[in-house]
């Protein structure tokens, strides 16, 4: 009897957790009106990828509190949510995800770039297309849009180069001085670097094949791949076959497989060899600046020994970009002006270079860039994102695009290209397929 | 979702009160007035457990269970359907087409066959080693379990350096000293899964020493008295006194190490990433339910995977029960 009654109670539950779900999975609720408090200051909630007591955190925090300051008068009242990223970006994801569930999605949320296709797509980003004039999305360097439509304006810009020791290329005899990010260098003069930095008894560049384990390689690398021409995905996201595993592809990570072949990078060089002039030149992101600045004055004492390089171009030039940014969320407010408010406040000239002063990255405005030295790495990296910037791929399967990149550069040193590209475009495809099947 | 925890909570509720009254009502049938009373407060007491180890242990795993039959997709968990077996289906063809979830097999029955001889082998030496009373054996049981306590994370990134391609690794530039050539351990599929195991035995053995140390102070020494006067060497003396004193330690450690063993995460992720020569079972999982955000489909994994370390936990139970 107490084993039936146990059995009973066992399927029971099981029975009322599947029900459960399925009931739990209901429509959100919509069409309410946004928050008020006491003194009838319409609530907008925003919520933040950074910890509070961080310098990025802080800069947030002020520029809200000027924010509420400023609309005082106008009733509305910006209530900043700091969930720092403990658990990875996956981590956040989950906080969004279980807010939605829970039907407790701020109004602005802050974002990777990469993610805009699958947020857009899940239905989780407000369409502000009408909303955001169309002169000031042109004040820009770059936008989330995904199928023609805008979903999020970027907090500041990110880009990367090739930082190089001045003092392993004045040994060598190699003058870099004409290769700006107006006149970017050649694959073959790149090459061509590489091969007398070699000579000269030192390790060419740091390509940082090694960052396999995140989003560090696909950031770096990918702007190869379009330099040679190649693509990786449709314009509509859900194709990679012809795109992934075309020609033009295979050639842009065939010159990196070049590169490692011939002896100008590898994947044993270490974290900071290239700080302590073990390497000639590091592809890294302008969070490098401050460390080179700050971190390590034996080796770099001043900018008179370090300098930035462009990306080199092949078929055409190509920079990295895409950092954070903000989005409107569609949550159950029905009434997004309050929120608008706040977008349009922290996507400012004065927000942006508030922020950018505080992490050092570029301003996302054109109107709020600094005026940066001709021919200094901010210059190089401003400079770049105007002229050849260009967006990770724009796909709903990003993170599946992200996993096969790094399984493609890991297996670079030993592997065939083709093989490597037919084997990821499958995965990638498949991955598409799945979301668009559902 | 909070909602239907309080409903499954409610219902559990009912039915452990039900079982309580059942239970009750049998023992005043009997006529058992003292049992009906100490069962009275004994539920009493054990109602705040209950409900603890109901919310944190059994409504996640009803949850995933329940998960594994949906198409539950991380970015719309306001549109979960029921697929049915279409999850295990997919499974199925991964595997059939040799895909990542194939590799996640291979490579966690690979870490498993290697990790859990290793680790025990190792633990019972060191267990042997430092129950002798010798000078400085409280050091050597400090030292071996000295890794144990040390994060996971911690360790991986140690012997990520250890590891490390070129001269600049530790055992790169010891095997130089003999005129050996750097190797990229890590990334050739040949040796990564290798020091993962290496790696994981050296981190676990430590934990199991102690247990096998418990195991062996349980032995009373008249036994090898016993069997030095009847002429045993020491090989006899291990097999047939410490080892059968150590029988039902042994069957703890190897179903501890193997349940363990099959969930290996940690190293994999830290020190190779998502790759095909040491993606495991745990690993593509995450992959799956988090990177990808398919969490009907890993539910349904992690259902799979449940049922086979389950199945096999019995058998090994079964094959070293006492007689």
């Amino acid at each position: 009897m107490k084993k039936l009654l146990t059995s009973v109670i066992a399927i029971l539950l099981v029975i009322m957790s599947l029900f459960g779900m399925v009931a739990c999975g209901g429509e959100p609720g919509s069409g309410e009106k946004p928050q008020t408090d006491a003194e009838g200051n319409t609530i907008v909630k925003i919520m933040f990828h950074v910890d509070k007591s961080s310098t990025e955190g802080q800069a947030y925090q002020k520029r809200i509190n000027a924010f509420n300051a400023a609309y005082k008068d106008k009733k509305i009242k910006a209530q900043p949510i700091f969930k720092a990223r403990s658990a990875g970006a996956s981590g956040y994801e989950t906080e969004l995800q279980n807010n939605q569930l829970e039907g407790t999605l701020a109004d602005i949320i802050t974002f990777d770039a990469p993610n805009t296709a699958a947020y857009a797509n899940a239905g989780l980003l407000h369409d502000i297309s009408e909303l955001i004039p169309a002169e000031d999305q042109d004040k820009f360097y770059s936008l989330n849009t995904y199928n023609g439509k805008l979903y999020g304006l970027p907090i500041q810009e990110s880009s990367a180069g090739f930082f190089y020791n001045k003092k392993i290329f004045r040994d060598a005899g190699i003058d870099v001085s004409g290769f700006t990010a107006e006149n970017p260098w050649t694959f073959e003069q790149f090459k061509d670097v590489c091969a007398r930095l070699k000579n000269h008894g030192v390790t060419a560049v740091d390509m940082r094949i090694d960052a396999t384990k995140d989003e560090t390689a696909p950031y770096l690398l990918y702007p190869f791949i379009y330099a040679a021409g190649g693509d990786f995905v449709s314009e509509d996201g859900y194709t990679a076959t012809g795109f992934y595993n075309s020609a033009a592809t295979a050639n842009g990570f065939q010159f990196i497989k070049d590169l490692i072949i011939s002896g100008y990078t590898s994947y044993a060089i270490g974290a900071t060899d290239f700080f302590t002039g073990k390497v000639g030149m590091y592809l890294s992101s302008g969070w490098t600046i401050p460390d080179l600045d700050n971190k390590y004055r034996e080796q770099f004492a001043s900018r008179d020994d370090w300098g930035l390089l462009p990306y080199p171009k092949g078929a055409e030039a190509a920079s990295a970009t895409g950092s954070w940014s903000y989005a409107i969320t569609n949550n159950h407010h029905e009434d997004k002006t309050a929120a608008l408010e706040l977008l349009k406040w922290m996507t400012s000239a004065e927000s942006s270079k508030a922020i950018t002063d505080a992490t050092g990255m570029i301003p996302a405005r054109k109107d709020a860039v600094k005026d940066y030295a001709v021919g200094s790495p901010e210059y190089t990296l401003m400079k770049q994102l105007e002229l050849s910037g260009k967006e990770r791929p724009v796909t709903v399967a990003y993170p599946t695009f992200s996993t096969t990149f790094n399984q493609i550069i890991a297996g670079l040193g030993n592997g065939d290209v083709n093989q490597l590209l037919n084997a990821a475009t499958n995965t990638l495809q498949d991955a598409m397929n799945k979301i668009k099947d559902r | 979702m909070l909602t239907t925890s309080i409903i499954i909570l409610a219902i559990f509720l009912c039915a452990f009160g039900g079982f309580v009254v059942y239970d009750l009502a049998t023992a005043k049938r009997h006529k058992e007035v003292y049992r009906v009373k100490s069962s009275v407060t004994a539920y009493l007491m054990l109602l705040p457990a209950v409900i603890l180890a109901f919310l944190f242990i059994m409504l996640p795993i009803l949850y995933s269970l329940g998960y594994a039959f949906t198409d539950y997709y991380l970015l719309k968990p306001n549109e979960i359907d029921f697929v049915f077996l279409d999850n295990f289906a997919s499974i199925f063809k991964e595997i059939s087409a040799k895909g990542m979830l194939y590799n996640a097999i291979k490579n966690t029955i690979t870490f498993v066959v290697g990790v859990v001889p290793l680790q025990i082998g190792l633990a019972l030496l060191l267990a042997l080693f430092v129950n002798r009373p010798c000078f400085g054996s409280k050091i050597f049981k400090v030292c071996f379990f000295a890794p144990v306590v040390i994060s996971l994370s911690i360790t991986a990134f140690l012997w990520e350096q250890i590891l490390a391609p070129g001269e600049g690794g530790l055992l790169n530039a010891m095997l130089g000293m003999f005129g050996i050539p750097p190797h990229d351990w890590l990334r050739d599929p040949n040796t990564a899964m290798p020091c993962i195991i290496v790696l994981s035995a050296w981190q676990g053995c430590g934990y199991q020493m102690l247990i096998f140390l418990s195991g062996l102070s349980n032995i009373r020494k008249d036994l090898y008295e016993a069997a030095a006067l009847d002429g045993a060497n020491w090989w006899h003396k291990f097999w047939l006194v410490t080892w059968v004193g150590l029988r039902s330690t042994f069957v703890y450690i190897l179903i501890t190490v193997f349940i363990g063993a099959c969930r290996i995460l940690t190293q994999p992720m830290l020190m190779t990433g998502y790759m095909s020569h040491t993606v495991t079972l745990s690993y593509y999982m995450y992959n799956i339910g988090y990177t990808e955000r398919w969490v009907g489909e890993s539910s349904a994994v992690a259902l799979l995977m449940t049922i086979f370390i389950g199945g096999i936990t019995l058998i090994q139970r079964r094959l070293f029960r006492e007689k």
